[in-house]
């Protein structure tokens, strides 16, 4: 059964639910699940470790706010050349990184050292970003809908649509990319990219495809979510954005379609439920990971597909 | 000119240095047991903070606080071995993240002892040496020769006393070592054990020199990376130098260039590093 | 039985009118601050103080506003200074808990963040905060929820202006340094200062060091060359430490000029230190002997928390902490209302209340309280200087 498909009842949450809070964190949840598939991707399938999704995340705010002013078009289409600046860019650091055969530990840490780069970058352009003050982003992106016409997306019902759309167009082409040529080509040089190499694979050419797509997919969910919540600022660009996404990915389920959506779901979420002290909640934050990584390293998913198949 | 360029190409070294202890344990962390902790961050704090309980709070003198803060961060470190990293050796992915877990566990320890509020530990060794237009803090040369010894006294017992020469072998070939006999299991954990006492001395003579905060191992431990790295993860003796040149690079990058970048002197520098001599400057392993 | 029955019915009656007659009803405050993270330095000493007004109040019975007696029920969340936390934190004050009254955030990213969602809530709750990045909104219509509790730098009542004039007075310094955060609060002060400073024509020059740096030895080089008169750096205590020792110790500058952060760097440092002027919303040590009020605050922190007295973060209980719970119970009582905001902002802007600190709004909804210049010397002789604008 195609895991996409249970994602559709969620569309029916606003309906039954006038709980804010509910929409909210479900909100930030699915706009964080577009950053967490493209990370699983380029991770859990490609098996390559990046620490640079998180810049491109912040990249695709700045970027998308920036020219949507700059040339007074809509959002959709200041997306575009948003997208063409991530690739390019994502295509020079993976061409750097992969070119000099750098592996595992190094590429994760080459990566992080341009992340890094490129908030320093963001941080101080003052001119341009406005440095550490932030952006305050009062636009709005508009949907044209054939019974409508062209509407403003805002308040949070309007919102949760938007993500929870969004989340499935990007679950649904994971899932195509995934279950093609391309995916098989990622798995194989996940599990032993020598051998795969042997096999005639341009093991060069997959790993940059899925390294531009996971930070392209990052730029979106960046998008989102400056618009959502209004101000871009430079720390959307740090090593923390990545880390979570990473964490979300651990805790959810790699190598899984809904995975990354169910770990962003008790990420965001369960801070909210669990009423401790914010040092308390830090230490649960961190002794959750170390569980979840001894106990059940395949995730919460994970988790299920195992019960299941021993029942 | 030249005097305030000498003075930070010294200070450089000096906090190269500080950089260099973190790194090498760093490195023999990497080297032993495959992971990266990224936790050592932590150590280094719970070793400056429990230095400067001990010198400001119990009032003890503060050598005898810089060695209770080693054993406090060594004890800290076999506790976290057993209970987690003992469960990723060679797993880098795994143990990069248990690590950040335990970052998280440790910060907020730190912080509800201590509270966010910095800590300043009253100055052991106050003044500083002149010479022309430069000036040399006397704590900081002190800190420097410290950390230099003991980093020496590391290597001296890496080349030449037994167990030194079982955890070179361990490194090179962990099948071999131990059908030599070496009781690798046991030599796992000490590595790890020491990497953090390590960390645990730079962070109590960290104490001295400047403010305590329970996020400040996470500077250290991402230049302490950074330099093990540039010298070659897995080189012992490139640690420290390689410390150092993170640290001269940072002093004088920023002298001349805008202060807001100074990170990224390292990093770039790093980088172009990494692109031509993969295996660091020194060659590692892997 | 007949009567027994009677007397039960009168008892139970009793019961009902008496307990109807003293009905608690409950006035909710929330309160968003960061109270732990790497920013925590602005949001600590308020999540510390509130909860000691409230509990003061609700102690002695509760307050009176008409015939009906209220107790406050404060809702207090940490936003750990993440911008994203603090729009769900107050979404659910103002939806779910229904508060009308916030207090916080003092961290301008924050403000900044929640401030397109407060907006729709303009007229129905008011947002008490010390953000600097307030200023900008404060009075402006369709803001009237803005109230910023915290003096503003520049303008005629501007306590950076009495601070500048201050030093020139003292000192008469040609050039002053100015180092700051390379963050909001940071830029915002090089924005205010330097063109502050050039109107009194004294020359300035200003450098950026990135948050967590430690070594500040090669900045202070490079402003060492421009051998300024005093060094003005700045924004929060943390760095503060560092930077006066370095300073010092490295033989770079001895004159120190502060309007953030407080007295304990130059303490520590008195012996290395030439000159050290800093604004202090109170220096508590003296306060608490002159003023009784003080002294009972600083009583009552020791009780309810079983722990010393946080001397050098108490003077920023200057924004959004004790007095201002007292405050507004005070306003609402002259409103006559718990719930007319719009009424309870009027009073609250109209009066002078007097607490730990003496504290007034201006006529857009900024505060103004007095303070103290607390100059130190080498050696560590004080001279405190009472400001009242």
């Amino acid at each position: 059964m195609n895991p996409v498909w249970l994602l559709a009842p969620l569309y029916l949450i606003p309906a039954f639910s006038q709980n804010e809070v509910v929409l909210t964190i479900l909100i930030f949840t699915f706009i964080l699940s577009i950053l967490a598939i493209g990370f699983n991707i380029v991770f859990g399938y490609a098996g390559q470790l990046t620490m640079f999704h998180g810049a491109a995340f912040g990249m695709g705010a700045y970027g998308t706010y920036l020219i949507l002013n700059k040339l007074g078009i809509s959002f959709w289409l200041a997306l575009l050349p948003t997208f063409a600046g991530i690739l390019l860019l994502s295509l020079l650091v993976g061409w750097i990184c992969f070119k000099f055969q750098l592996r595992e530990f190094y590429f994760a840490v080459v990566t992080l050292a341009f992340s890094e780069l490129a908030r320093l970058v963001v941080l101080n352009w003052n001119s341009v970003t406005n440095g550490t003050l932030g952006l305050l982003v009062l636009d709005k992106p508009t949907l044209w809908l054939p019974w409508v016409g062209v509407m403003k997306i805002e308040g949070t019902r309007a919102w949760y649509l938007l993500a929870l759309s969004s989340l499935l167009v990007v679950a649904a082409f994971s899932r195509v990319l995934v279950c093609s040529w391309i995916g098989r080509n990622f798995a194989a040089i996940r599990l032993n990219e020598e051998l795969a190499q042997t096999l005639g694979i341009n093991t060069f050419r997959y790993k940059l495809l899925a390294f531009t797509i996971s930070n392209v997919l990052a730029g979106f969910a960046g998008a989102l979510f400056g618009f959502y919540t209004n101000y871009i600022e430079p720390s959307q660009l740090s090593i923390t954005q990545s880390l979570d996404a990473i964490a979300m990915v651990l805790l959810g389920g790699v190598g899984s379609i809904l995975g990354p959506v169910v770990g962003a779901l008790l990420l965001t979420g369960l801070p909210h439920v669990i009423e401790f002290s914010a040092e308390l909640r830090a230490a649960a934050y961190g002794a959750i990971l170390i569980l979840v990584i001894l106990v059940m390293p395949r995730g919460v998913v994970g988790l299920f597909s195992r019960w299941r198949h021993v029942s | 000119m030249t005097q305030v360029i000498l003075g930070q190409f010294l200070n450089g070294i000096i906090v190269g240095t500080l950089y260099g202890i973190i790194a090498l344990g760093v490195t023999l962390t990497f080297g032993i047991t495959g992971i990266v902790n990224f936790a050592l961050g932590q150590f280094m704090m719970i070793g400056a903070y429990a230095a400067w309980h001990l010198t400001d709070i119990t009032h003890l003198p503060y050598p005898i606080a810089v060695a209770l803060a080693v054993v406090i961060a060594g004890l800290a470190g076999l506790l976290s071995d057993r209970a987690l990293f003992q469960f990723t050796r060679n797993n880098l992915v795994n143990g990069l993240l248990v690590s950040i877990g335990l970052i998280s566990v440790i910060e907020s320890g730190a912080m509800l002892l201590y509270t966010a509020t910095p800590k300043n530990m009253d100055f052991v060794l106050s003044g500083a040496w002149v010479f022309g237009d430069i000036t040399l803090p006397r704590m900081k040369v002190a800190t420097f020769g410290v950390l230099v010894v003991v980093i020496a006294l590391t290597w001296a017992a890496l080349a030449n006393t037994w167990l030194g020469r079982a955890t070179r072998a361990y490194a090179q070939n962990p099948e071999a070592a131990a059908l030599m006999g070496v009781n690798t299991q046991a030599l796992q954990v000490g590595v790890s054990v020491y990497s953090c006492a390590l960390a645990g001395l730079g962070g109590a003579v960290y104490a001295s020199l400047y403010s305590l905060e329970p996020s400040m191992g996470a500077l250290f431990i991402l230049k302490g990376v950074e330099a093990a790295i540039l010298a070659g993860v897995g080189n012992l003796a490139g640690a420290l130098v390689g410390g150092v040149i993170l640290g001269v690079t940072e002093s004088i990058g920023s002298l001349f260039l805008p202060t807001a970048f100074r990170d990224a002197y390292g990093l770039i520098f790093l980088v172009a590093i990494l692109l031509f001599r993969p295996n660091g400057l020194f060659g590692g392993q892997k | 039985m007949h009567y027994i029955a009677r007397i039960a019915a009168t008892a139970a009656f009793c019961v009902a009118s008496v307990a109807s007659l003293r009905a608690q009803e409950v006035v909710k405050l929330g309160q968003i601050e960061a109270q732990t993270g790497p920013n925590t330095i602005y949001g600590w000493m308020g999540s510390q103080g509130v909860p000691i007004a409230v509990d003061e109040i609700n102690k002695a019975g509760g307050f009176k506003v008409g015939d009906k007696t209220y107790k406050l029920e404060l809702i207090s969340l940490d936003t750990r200074g993440d911008p994203k936390e603090a729009t769900i934190e107050l979404k659910r004050l103002l939806e779910q808990d229904k508060a009308r009254f916030v207090f916080g955030p003092f961290l301008s990213n924050v403000f900044v963040t929640v401030l397109p969602y407060a907006k729709q809530f303009d007229g129905k709750f008011l947002l008490l905060g010390g953000a600097t990045r307030m200023h900008d909104f404060v009075g402006q219509p369709g803001h009237d929820f803005v109230i910023r509790t915290w003096n503003w730098d520049a303008g005629p009542s501007g306590f950076g202006e009495r601070m500048v004039d201050y030093l020139i007075k003292t000192a008469s310094p040609k050039k002053v340094a100015m180092l700051f955060q390379n963050d909001q609060g940071g830029k915002v002060l090089g924005e205010i200062y330097e063109p502050l400073f050039k109107a009194k024509g004294i020359e300035t020059v200003t450098e950026y060091f990135e948050p967590g740096t430690k070594d500040f030895t090669p900045v202070l080089a490079k402003l060492a060359a421009f051998k300024a008169d005093y060094l003005f750096p700045g924004y929060s205590d943390a760095p503060l430490y560092d930077i006066v020792r370095q300073a010092t110790e490295g033989n770079f500058i001895r004159k120190f000029f502060l309007v953030r952060g407080s007295l304990g760097p130059g303490m520590k440092n008195k012996d290395g230190i030439e000159d050290y002027i800093v604004y202090v919303p109170k220096y508590f040590e003296d306060a608490e002997k002159i003023s009784p009020k003080v002294k009972g605050f600083v009583e009552a922190y020791k009780a309810f928390y079983k722990r010393e007295f946080p001397y050098d973060q108490a003077p920023l209980c200057s924004s959004s902490c004790y007095d201002h719970v007292y405050m507004l119970v005070a306003a609402m009582q002259r409103a006559g209302t718990v719930q007319d905001v719009g009424k309870i902002r009027t009073a609250l802007l109209s009066f002078t209340y007097s607490g730990v600190w003496t504290i007034k709004f201006d006529q857009r909804g900024e505060q103004i309280f007095n303070f103290d210049i607390v100059h130190l010397k080498k050696g560590g002789e004080l001279q405190i200087t009472r400001v009242e604008p």
